[in-house]
């Protein structure tokens, strides 16, 4: 294969948060984005009450690399499990999905049965989750974007 | 000529410069950002040009810094409320009477479900897992009846309940049930939150466009004034923008600039402030900088006592002595070590006592954990009758008053309102604001430098960055019975199957018609209501005709 070189460097890591649910507390949501800001992302706060469908489609209209969701109201196995749904019957199999917000315990094992370890809840560092993204965001992006 | 000689405070620093330099912190800050003075002196008040009788004056009289009454809390103690909700209406019910029973003083406070917040009835897709969660489930008057069975209005005295979005749909419920029960209005006063443009920037629930959402809040002012001319139909709150992010100076502001933006709606009808400033409410939260806290009460009925006087064209007292409401706040509760909280809740209970609030809400110590058990709701109605029965506070009216340390802080924190009044009037005014993400803005930036500043250990937070503890705390939480949500759907459907289902159509149809030749709501909404048309019907009519309030994309 012709492999062109890269003529630009790795576009920041790409950013898409949002609230699922009803819920409309996002003041943690907004702190997250300005941490990963600061760490050099580009990040989208997609705003309240989306549904997995809206969320999906966003993901891929801002082509992201990674997918925040803040959920405070105590369903956040279904509300994921409906995103990560919707995620699968658009095509994406490329984006690190994040759970953000109150997580029992036996929601955090579920959420890790679904293959979701990036899960984060009250008492998570900023530099956790900023380290966490760095970590797993996919690499493969990179250099999916080159100009002739 | 003679040497001027250095003021009395200035010649002190000098003399014990050195030892002043050495602080516990570099420097000395309340959260909003004001710099702190090693003391404070008659000095720091005559710098300011501070004046008793013109900044402070006495209680019961103008600018009103010391109070609305003359005599305070020696007539009458504040109002103890106790904010609560969950399941269906029966199971808020239980516990409405549980905290009747245990001295609280304020009547009954329904927090509501989401769904109910945001105009879905139980059934909605939207609904599913949130039914019964954090409030209580109401979907029609049938819910609202159950929620006051065997209550006696007249005993309750006083109804609140946070309904924004949705106010004149539950002023309409309220207006239809005292209808039922013969019960005059004035007997148990409603106090409804119906604010709805801080939806937009801190809580969450607005589901119309902002004008819409105006509109429909006036039709409510409006409507009361002759309906339930006792009642109180607004109360502007800040306590929420606070809890997402804004300084205390900020959320005395922000509210104050939202509740010009009623005030001028309602004024754009041609009604009188004369006529309705005295039900007008502001409510706040009270965090943790004493200080700061009881400084903003006091600031707080300066500038809007003005307000009503300067801007609005006021002419009676009465107008100007609008409702001062004050809650603790949940937010600096924390999950770990959660006896604590009643530390904090104490404290602050104290400062929106000493900040001279007639009527307050405070905070249950398990909240950070959950909707709180009874036992932590009434630890939090015996710390608000210690302060009351043992601590001797309320007994001298503003009894901080003169303090050069609170004279001082009350005047910078007018002078700082006023500032950023200024500023919103010079964008056009609160929806302006809120249209170009101001508001949003200064909460967001106010939260991530606290959760950077706590992250780096410079806010110390007890028990969460510094004195944790390992031990582990067994502390019961409480759980919403699981059938709640299944009964109140069950309960719904047996209401739409009974009811007059021509009387419900004609209800609706009236009611789009008047919205769409923008009449005032409420009488097409009363109507609707006792044919027991449910929430989701009417805000699907609203929605139909106003449109659907869209969230935007922000970029970080």
């Amino acid at each position: 294969m012709n492999a062109q070189p890269p003529i630009r460097g790795p576009r920041p890591i790409r950013v898409v948060l949002t609230k699922v649910g009803l819920d409309g507390h996002d003041r943690g949501v907004k702190v997250i984005a300005q941490a990963l800001r600061d760490a050099g992302m580009e990040v989208i706060y997609a705003g309240l009450r989306r549904t997995a469908d809206d969320i999906a489609r966003i993901v891929l209209e801002e082509d992201a690399d990674v997918l925040g969701l803040s959920i405070l109201s105590g369903a956040v196995v279904p509300l994921t499990t409906r995103v990560a749904q919707a995620l699968k019957a658009r095509e994406i199999d490329d984006v690190l999905l994040v759970v953000g917000g109150i997580v029992p315990s036996a929601a955090q094992e579920e959420l890790a049965g679904m293959g979701i370890r990036g899960v984060f809840g009250p008492g998570t560092t900023l530099s956790d989750i900023v380290d966490y993204i760095h970590h797993n965001a996919p690499r493969l992006r990179d250099y999916k974007e080159q100009q002739p | 000529m003679s040497k001027p000689t250095t003021p009395p405070y200035d010649a002190w620093l000098e003399r014990h410069g050195e030892q002043l330099s050495q602080g516990r912190k570099p420097v000395f800050q309340t959260p909003s950002g004001l710099t702190i003075d090693p003391v404070y002196t008659p000095d720091h008040l005559a710098r300011e040009g501070w004046d008793y009788e013109r900044d402070v004056g006495y209680p019961g009289e103008q600018p009103y810094t010391r109070g609305f009454t003359p005599s305070g809390y020696r007539a009458q103690l504040w109002k103890t409320e106790m904010y609560a909700g969950f399941g269906s209406a029966e199971d808020a019910n239980q516990r409405y009477r549980y905290l009747m029973s245990q001295g609280t003083t304020g009547g009954i406070s329904i927090a509501l479900d989401l769904p109910t917040q945001i105009g879905y009835d139980s059934d909605h897709e939207m609904a599913r897992d949130e039914v019964g969660q954090i409030g209580v489930a109401l979907t029609s008057l049938d819910d609202v009846e159950r929620v006051f069975e065997g209550i006696p209005l007249e005993q309750v005295g006083h109804i609140f309940s946070t309904a924004n979005a949705i106010g004149p749909i539950v002023c309409a419920w309220l207006l239809a049930l005292y209808e039922k029960r013969g019960t005059p209005t004035g007997d148990c006063i409603v106090q409804l939150q119906n604010d709805p443009i801080k939806e937009y920037v801190a809580r969450g629930t607005q589901f119309l466009p902002i004008e819409a959402a105006l509109k429909l809040t006036t039709d409510m002012i409006q409507h009361c004034r002759t309906a339930a001319p006792e009642w109180l139909p607004i109360s502007v709150s800040g306590s929420h923008m606070k809890q997402a992010g804004a300084s205390c100076v900020q959320e005395a502001a922000f509210t104050i600039c939202n509740g010009i933006a009623y005030v001028e709606s309602c004024l754009a009808r041609g009604m009188q402030i004369d006529d309705f400033g005295h039900v007008l409410e502001l409510h706040f939260c009270t965090e943790m900088d004493f200080f700061e806290e009881v400084a903003k009460y006091r600031a707080v009925r300066k500038v809007w006592t003005r307000l009503v006087r300067e801007r609005f064209g006021g002419t009676t007292e009465r107008a100007q002595r609008f409702r001062l409401h004050a809650a603790t706040s949940g937010r600096p509760l924390t999950a770990q070590q959660p006896l604590n909280n009643i530390a904090r809740i104490t404290l602050q209970a104290l400062a929106q006592i000493l900040g001279g609030c007639e009527q307050t809400r405070t905070a249950s110590f398990d909240e950070a954990l959950g909707i709180p058990t009874q036992e932590a709701a009434r630890t939090s109605i015996r710390a608000n009758q210690i302060i009351a029965y043992e601590s001797g506070v309320p007994d001298t009216v503003d009894p901080l008053g003169g303090s050069y340390y609170l004279e001082h802080l009350t005047l910078q924190y007018e002078r700082r309102i006023d500032a950023i009044i200024a500023e919103v009037d010079a964008m056009g005014g609160s929806l302006e604001a809120v249209r170009q993400g101001y508001f949003q803005r200064a909460l967001s930036e106010g939260a991530y430098r606290e959760a950077c500043a706590i992250e780096s250990g410079e806010q110390v937070v007890v028990g969460v960055n510094r004195y944790q503890s390992d031990e582990p705390a067994p502390m019961p939480t409480f759980k919403v019975d699981p059938t709640a949500a299944e009964r109140q759907v069950a309960k719904l459907q047996a209401v739409r199957a009974r009811r007059d289902a021509q009387a419900v159509e004609h209800g609706l149809a009236r009611l789009k018609a008047d919205c769409a030749a923008g009449a005032n709501v409420m009488p097409a909404l009363l109507e609707c209501v006792k044919a027991y048309a449910t929430i989701g019907e009417i805000a699907d009519v609203w929605r139909e005709v106003f449109g659907v309030y869209v969230p935007e994309a922000v970029r970080f």
